[in-house]
């Protein structure tokens, strides 16, 4: 059908490209031209500095432990997600009285906005009153310092998306074990399998696509985290929890250094580029 | 038998699990009720010992609602602005036969746009609202957050149009129907239930994003709600129960809303996969 339609095509698709070019490829090249300077917001009295301030940014101390805390947060908060996703879809799949009320009530945290999160968050990781201190106080063990001791910040981040994200990778592995046809099962039921056969044999592999999409979305988005360190640690105590889109806000919206936080902004895209051609080569991958 | 003391095993562990993901919510809830002397002490109990309402009546005295108000203004705006770009596109890129591949390019281009890193656009982007003459306004917002809800929205409208009969249009076209008339006649009538999914991914989307909203919007008065919960988490934390009330009532629209198109945003998940 319409096969002769440039035109139509063109006309379909201008609205989102006159956006795109506006909002995107206008602003990338923007940010690459700005990265090639010593400017602040002005341009005016910008410097031509070539790739120095990507010379600087790698040498710099700060920028590098940016990078590793943004490593180790999305590797952190990736395992620990689809870890807990698995178990929660483990847990609700198959037979489970009133499943109509526990599914969407573990949805919840998802919904809720980030900075409602982190608003429960800091009050129950307040040291003197925070609920959690209060646990570990009922049952006679030691509170903790869960965002100002640099050891454990990091680890304080991890649980807080973990509690608000682990619903989206629970649904998406939960679709992947509705997914598999019962007769499978039965078939090895009558093979005589064991659970754990049937789970390493079975479940496991036919759910590896689902597990990889988790995944992929959850350190996609684990790489880009912004606004929970910004309400929770603000990147401290120190630099612990500084991750690299806190560093390029602070270098851009506080200290006016456009060129370096566009260098370093660029850094970011080509990172996610690189994560953006696994994920389309999985996609594919998937249709054939 | 052994099959069943596992399932039993099994349940029980789920009810224990949703109960220990719900605490911080009900935490919340709880919190919001209490007169502020009460949370000041280790106890563990969610159950308040007195319930006052006073959070509530402070924030609808204060500016609550003009929040929220912003917050509907942006969600809407972002989400008509977004349906009418994506819809069309999304249409384009399943119906019409694109040379070289070009469709192919569009849409790994959409995927770019939406793994990047919303803050890595965030200097150009204020340079740009500026020069509109749109920073520090809703409009501002509504454009900006193009950024993350035109790809998504293509992204989820793809699979959508993809489900659509093409039969149904090529008996239509035979008749004369014009394109305008196939889209109204056939094409949205057969999408709502996908349209409405997405404008609840979108709405969502834009009710709780913060970044943005925090680096182009600077008076108080044009707030989202999320950078006013930010405003209330910096300045002092001892307002846990006003927090609490804040939380619980920019959550509940949104709440709501889910519940209402539950089945929808299944589907919508597992979109992504096919």
């Amino acid at each position: 059908m319409n096969r002769n339609s440039g035109a139509l095509a063109i006309a379909l698709l201008s609205p989102a490209i006159l956006l795109f070019v506006a909002l995107t490829i206008y602003p990338l090249i923007r940010v690459f031209a700005l990265s090639l300077f010593a400017t602040d917001y002005g341009f005016e009295d910008a410097t031509y500095v070539g790739l120095e301030n990507y010379s600087d940014l790698l040498a710099h101390r700060f920028f590098r432990t940016a990078a590793w805390n943004t490593l180790v947060f999305a590797i952190l908060a990736t395992v620990s997600e689809v870890g807990i996703g698995l178990i929660l879809a483990l847990m609700v799949n198959g037979k489970l009285p009133g499943s109509r009320f526990v599914v969407p009530a573990l949805l919840m945290p998802y919904v809720l906005s980030t900075m409602v999160v982190t608003a429960i968050w800091r009050a129950w990781f307040h040291y003197d009153f925070g609920y959690l201190n209060n646990l570990l106080r009922s049952v006679d063990l030691p509170a903790v310092e869960w965002l100002f001791d640099p050891d454990i910040a990091m680890l304080s981040l991890v649980l807080v998306d973990t509690w608000q994200t682990a619903p989206l990778t629970f649904l998406i592995i939960l679709a992947g074990l509705q997914s598999v046809p019962g007769e499978i099962y039965e078939a090895a039921d009558v093979d005589g399998a064991g659970p754990r056969h049937v789970f390493f044999g079975i479940t496991l592999p036919l759910l590896m696509p689902y597990l990889f999409l988790a995944a992929l979305l959850r350190s996609v988005d684990a790489f880009k985290i912004f606004d929970k360190v910004f309400a929770l640690t603000g990147g401290g105590p120190g630099q612990a929890t500084e991750t690299l889109s806190m560093y390029v806000y602070r270098l851009g919206f506080k200290f006016y250094d456009v060129g370096a936080a566009s260098a370093a902004a660029i850094i970011m895209v080509a990172i996610s580029g690189l994560l953006a051609l696994i994920y389309a080569f999985k996609l594919a991958g998937n249709k054939s | 038998m052994i099959q069943k003391r596992r399932d039993t095993v099994r349940i029980a562990l789920a009810y224990l699990t949703t109960a220990i993901f719900l605490m911080p919510i009900l935490w919340m809830i709880s919190t919001s009720l209490r007169p502020p002397i009460d949370y000041v002490s280790n106890s563990i109990s969610l159950i308040p010992s007195q319930v006052t309402l006073e959070h509530y009546r402070e924030l609808i005295r204060g500016d609550l609602l003009g929040k929220a108000l912003n917050s509907a203004i942006v969600a809407a705006g972002t989400t008509i602005l977004a349906l009418g770009a994506a819809f069309p596109a999304a249409y384009a890129l399943v119906r019409i036969r694109f040379p070289a591949k070009l469709d192919l390019v569009f849409l790994m281009f959409v995927l770019l746009v939406k793994l990047t890193p919303p803050i890595s656009l965030a200097i150009p982007l204020y340079q740009v609202l500026r020069t509109l003459g749109l920073l520090d306004a809703l409009l501002g917002l509504i454009i900006v957050y193009q950024v993350y809800a035109l790809p998504f929205a293509i992204w989820m409208l793809l699979g959508f149009v993809r489900d659509v009969p093409v039969e149904y249009e090529e008996a239509a076209l035979v008749d004369g129907a014009s394109l305008m008339r196939r889209l109204r006649s056939i094409v949205l009538p057969v999408m709502t239930p996908g349209l409405i999914a997405t404008s609840v991914f979108l709405v969502i989307l834009s009710w709780n994003e913060f970044a943005y909203a925090l680096l182009f919007i600077q008076s108080p008065d044009n707030f989202t709600l999320p950078t006013f919960i930010a405003t209330l988490i910096t300045e002092d934390e001892t307002f846990w129960g006003k927090l609490s009330a804040v939380g619980l009532m920019a959550s509940l629209p949104i709440l709501l809303m889910v519940g209402f198109v539950q089945k929808g945003l299944t589907r919508g998940f597992g979109g992504g996969i096919k």
